[in-house]
C-alpha cells in the first residue's frame, strides 16, 4: 500500500527523461523495423480511412466493432490448424470469422422482432469469447506460448517484417483502389437506396461486396492497430474529416490522410517507450485529430458554430 | 460424472470465490440487461465498461491503491462521464451517434490501456486481468464490490420496479404523470457502471457486455411480461455460469470466455427453437385455413 500522489506515480511509470533521446532517434530512421512499422501503420490506416467514411455515413460504424473483435477467434483457428505464425495464414483466418460475423449481425439485425444494438453486441461478445476460450488452448500448445494474446489485442507495428509489409501494403491498395473503381454506386447506396436500385445498382450484391471490403480492412488494421480498437480506425478519421467537408470525395481523401497521420504518429509515440503498445497509441492520436478539429473546423467546429450563432447571416 | 462434478470444490476454495463471482456478476448482470435491452441502450453499457477501465486506473492513481469505495466511486464517476460525452458528442448535428459512441470509448479505452501498462502496479489489475478477466483468482476486493452490486440491484430494482417500467416502455406518460425519468436513467447508468467494474475480474472488460444482453435476448424470445423476463434471465445467467465454470476448469480453459459462449450458445438453441416453432404454427395456420376454404 503505497500513497504517492497520482503526478509521481505517473512520471514513475512513464519514463520522460527519455523522451528526447528516443525521439531524436525515432526521427533519424536508422532502423529497418521503424520505417516498415511507420509505412505499414500509415498505409492500413488510410485504407481503413477510406472505408470508414461509407461505414460512418450509412450508420453502420458498430458493425466494424463486431467485425474487428470478431477476428480474433479466427486468428487462433488458424493457429490451431496450421501450427505456425505465418501471418497470411493467421489474416485469412481472421477474414473468415470477421466477414462471417459481419453476415450473421447484419441476419440477425434483419429479423423483424430484433433489436440490432443487441444483435451487435451479442455477435461481438460471442465470437470474442470463443477467440479468448481457443487462445486458451493456443497458449498451451509448446510453440504458441509465444504467441501471446497481447499482440494480437493491441498491435504490433514493430514487428512487421518486410514480406508483411509488403502483403499489408498491395491488399490496402487494393481496397483503396476497388473504393474509387465502384465509387459512384457506393455513394449512390450510401445516400440513397431506393434511386440506386432504380440507377441499376445491384444493391444486395454491392453490400456484401461492402462487408467483405471492410472486413478485408479491418483484418489489413490487425498487426498494427489490434482486435478491440481496430474499430476506431474506422470510424475516428472519417468522422473527423465529416466535421471539415460536405463533399464525399474530399471527406474521403482527407478521412485517408488524417488516418495515415495517425498511423505514423501513433507508431511515433509508441516508440517513446517500453510499454506502449502501438495500436492504442494511434488511436489516441486520431482521437485527438477528431477533438481538436471539432473544436477549430471552419465549417463545423464548436467555435464557428458558437460564432455563428452570435452573428446571424442575412442572405 | 458426479465425481467430476465435486472433484475441484475440494481443490481448494477458489472453486466456491469463482462460481460465487461469476453467478453474482451474471445475475446481476441479467437484471440489468433486461432494461438496457428494452432502452434500446445495450450499447452504452458496452462503451461504459471500457471507459470504466480508464476511470478504474484515474481512481487508483488518486487514491493511491484500490479498495471497493475507490472502485465504487470511480465507477460510477466514469459512467456518467461517459454517457454524458456521448450524449453531448452525439447532438453535434455533424457527428452520427453511433459514432459518437465508437469515438468517445475506443479513444478514452486507449487512453486506460496506455495508463494501465506504464503507471499501475497492482496484482489484480494489469491489461491480461482487465480484458480478459480471472474469475479463479478473483480478489476480496471484488467479491466485496460484486455483493454490492448485486445487492444494490435487488434493492433498487425491487423499490423502483413500477417506474423503471413505465419509464422504460412510455418515457413520455411516465414524465407526464410525474416520474423521475432522467433520474431513473441515471441510477440504471449508475448500477451498470458498478456492474461492469465488479465484473472485470469475473469476466474481463470486453465480455462484461455479454453478460448484460445474452440473458435480455434470449429471454426477449420466451417471455411474456416483465417479471418473466426477469426470471428466464437470471435462469439464463445461472446456467451459463455455473456450465462455463465446470467447463472451464474441466478442460483448464479460460473461465469468462467459456461462460459467454454458453450463454451464447443458449441463445442461439432458443432463437433456433422459437423461429422453428412460430413458422409450424404459421404453416398451420395456412393449411388449415386453405383446408377451410376447399370445405
Amino acid at each position: 500500500m503505497h500513497t504517492l500522489p497520482a503526478s509521481t506515480l505517473i512520471a514513475k511509470g512513464m519514463q520522460t527523461h527519455l523522451w528526447g533521446a528516443r525521439a531524436a532517434e525515432f526521427f533519424r530512421f536508422e532502423y529497418d523495423f521503424v520505417i516498415r512499422a511507420v509505412i505499414a501503420s500509415a498505409v492500413v490506416a488510410a485504407c481503413c480511412g477510406v472505408i470508414g467514411v461509407f461505414l460512418v455515413l450509412r450508420r453502420m460504424s458498430l458493425l466494424g466493432d463486431a467485425t474487428g473483435h470478431a477476428t480474433l477467434p479466427g486468428v487462433a483457428i488458424a493457429f490451431l490448424i496450421t501450427g505456425s505464425k505465418s501471418l497470411t495464414g493467421l489474416l485469412l483466418g481472421a477474414l473468415g470469422t470477421a466477414i462471417l460475423a459481419a453476415l450473421t449481425t447484419a441476419w440477425l439485425s434483419r429479423r423483424r422482432d430484433s433489436r440490432p444494438d443487441a444483435s451487435v453486441a451479442i455477435v461481438l461478445a460471442g465470437f470474442f469469447a470463443l477467440g479468448v476460450v481457443l487462445f486458451s488452448i493456443v497458449q498451451r500448445s509448446a510453440t504458441g506460448a509465444q504467441a501471446g494474446v497481447n499482440h494480437f489485442l493491441f498491435g504490433n507495428a514493430t514487428g512487421i517484417t518486410t514480406p508483411q509489409l509488403w502483403l499489408l501494403a498491395i491488399t490496402s491498395l487494393v481496397v483503396m483502389m476497388f473504393v474509387a473503381l465502384f465509387y459512384r454506386p457506393l455513394a449512390l447506396r450510401t445516400f440513397d437506396q431506393a434511386f440506386a436500385q432504380s440507377a441499376g445498382v445491384r444493391t444486395g450484391l454491392l453490400d456484401l461486396f461492402f462487408i467483405i471490403l471492410i472486413a478485408v480492412a479491418v483484418v489489413v488494421a490487425l498487426e498494427c492497430v489490434g482486435v478491440i480498437l481496430v474499430s476506431a480506425m474506422l470510424i475516428t478519421p472519417a468522422s473527423a474529416a465529416l466535421l471539415v467537408s460536405n463533399r464525399l470525395n474530399r471527406v474521403c481523401l482527407l478521412s485517408a490522410l488524417f488516418g495515415a497521420a495517425s498511423g505514423f504518429f501513433g507508431v511515433f509515440l509508441s516508440y517513446l517507450q517500453e510499454g506502449f503498445s502501438s495500436g492504442p497509441m494511434i488511436v489516441l492520436v486520431a482521437t485527438f485529430i477528431f477533438v481538436v478539429l471539432l473544436v477549430i473546423s471552419p465549417r463545423h467546429g464548436i467555435i464557428a458554430r458558437a460564432l455563428a450563432r452570435r452573428k446571424p447571416v442575412h442572405s | 460424472m458426479i465425481d467430476a462434478l465435486i472433484d475441484p470444490w475440494t481443490w481448494g476454495n477458489w472453486m466456491a470465490r469463482g462460481m460465487l463471482g461469476a453467478w453474482l456478476m451474471g445475475v446481476t448482470a441479467a437484471i440489468l440487461g433486461v432494461f438496457l435491452y428494452f432502452r434500446r441502450l445495450s450499447l452504452l453499457a458496452d462503451a461504459i465498461s471500457h471507459v470504466a477501465l480508464l476511470g478504474l486506473v484515474i481512481g487508483y492513481l488518486i487514491a493511491g491503491s484500490l479498495d471497493p469505495l475507490v472502485m465504487l466511486v470511480s465507477a460510477m464517476a466514469s459512467g456518467l462521464a461517459a454517457s454524458f460525452l456521448i450524449g453531448a458528442l452525439s447532438a453535434h448535428p455533424q457527428v452520427r451517434s453511433d459514432a459518437a459512441m465508437g469515438i468517445v470509448f475506443t479513444g478514452l479505452f486507449a487512453l486506460g490501456v496506455v495508463l494501465l501498462s506504464t503507471s499501475v502496479e497492482d496484482v489484480h489489475l494489469d491489461t491480461q486481468h482487465a480484458l480478459l478477466g480471472d474469475v479463479l483468482g478473483i480478489s476480496d476486493r471484488s467479491l466485496i464490490l460484486l455483493g454490492i452490486a448485486a445487492g444494490a440491484t435487488l434493492l433498487l430494482v425491487g423499490v423502483f420496479r413500477r417506474w423503471l417500467v413505465i419509464s422504460t416502455f412510455d418515457p413520455v406518460h411516465a414524465a407526464v404523470i410525474g416520474v423521475p425519468v432522467l433520474a431513473i436513467h441515471y441510477m440504471l447508468i449508475s448500477l451498470v457502471s458498478v456492474a461492469a467494474v465488479a465484473g472485470f475480474e469475473a469476466v474481463g472488460a470486453i465480455l462484461v457486455i455479454a453478460m448484460f444482453v445474452t440473458p435480455a435476448a434470449t429471454a426477449h424470445r420466451l417471455a411474456r411480461s416483465v417479471s418473466s423476463m426477469l426470471l428466464i434471465a437470471v435462469i439464463h445467467a445461472t446456467l451459463s455460469a455455473v456450465v462455463g465454470m465446470y467447463v472451464a476448469v474441466w478442460l483448464e480453459l479460460n473461465p469468462g470466455g467459456c461462460i459467454v459462449v454458453t450463454g451464447v450458445i443458449i441463445y442461439a438453441i432458443v432463437l433456433a427453437w422459437t423461429a422453428w416453432a412460430s413458422h409450424r404454427s404459421q404453416l398451420k395456420q395456412s393449411t388449415s385455413a386453405t383446408l377451410q376454404a376447399r370445405q
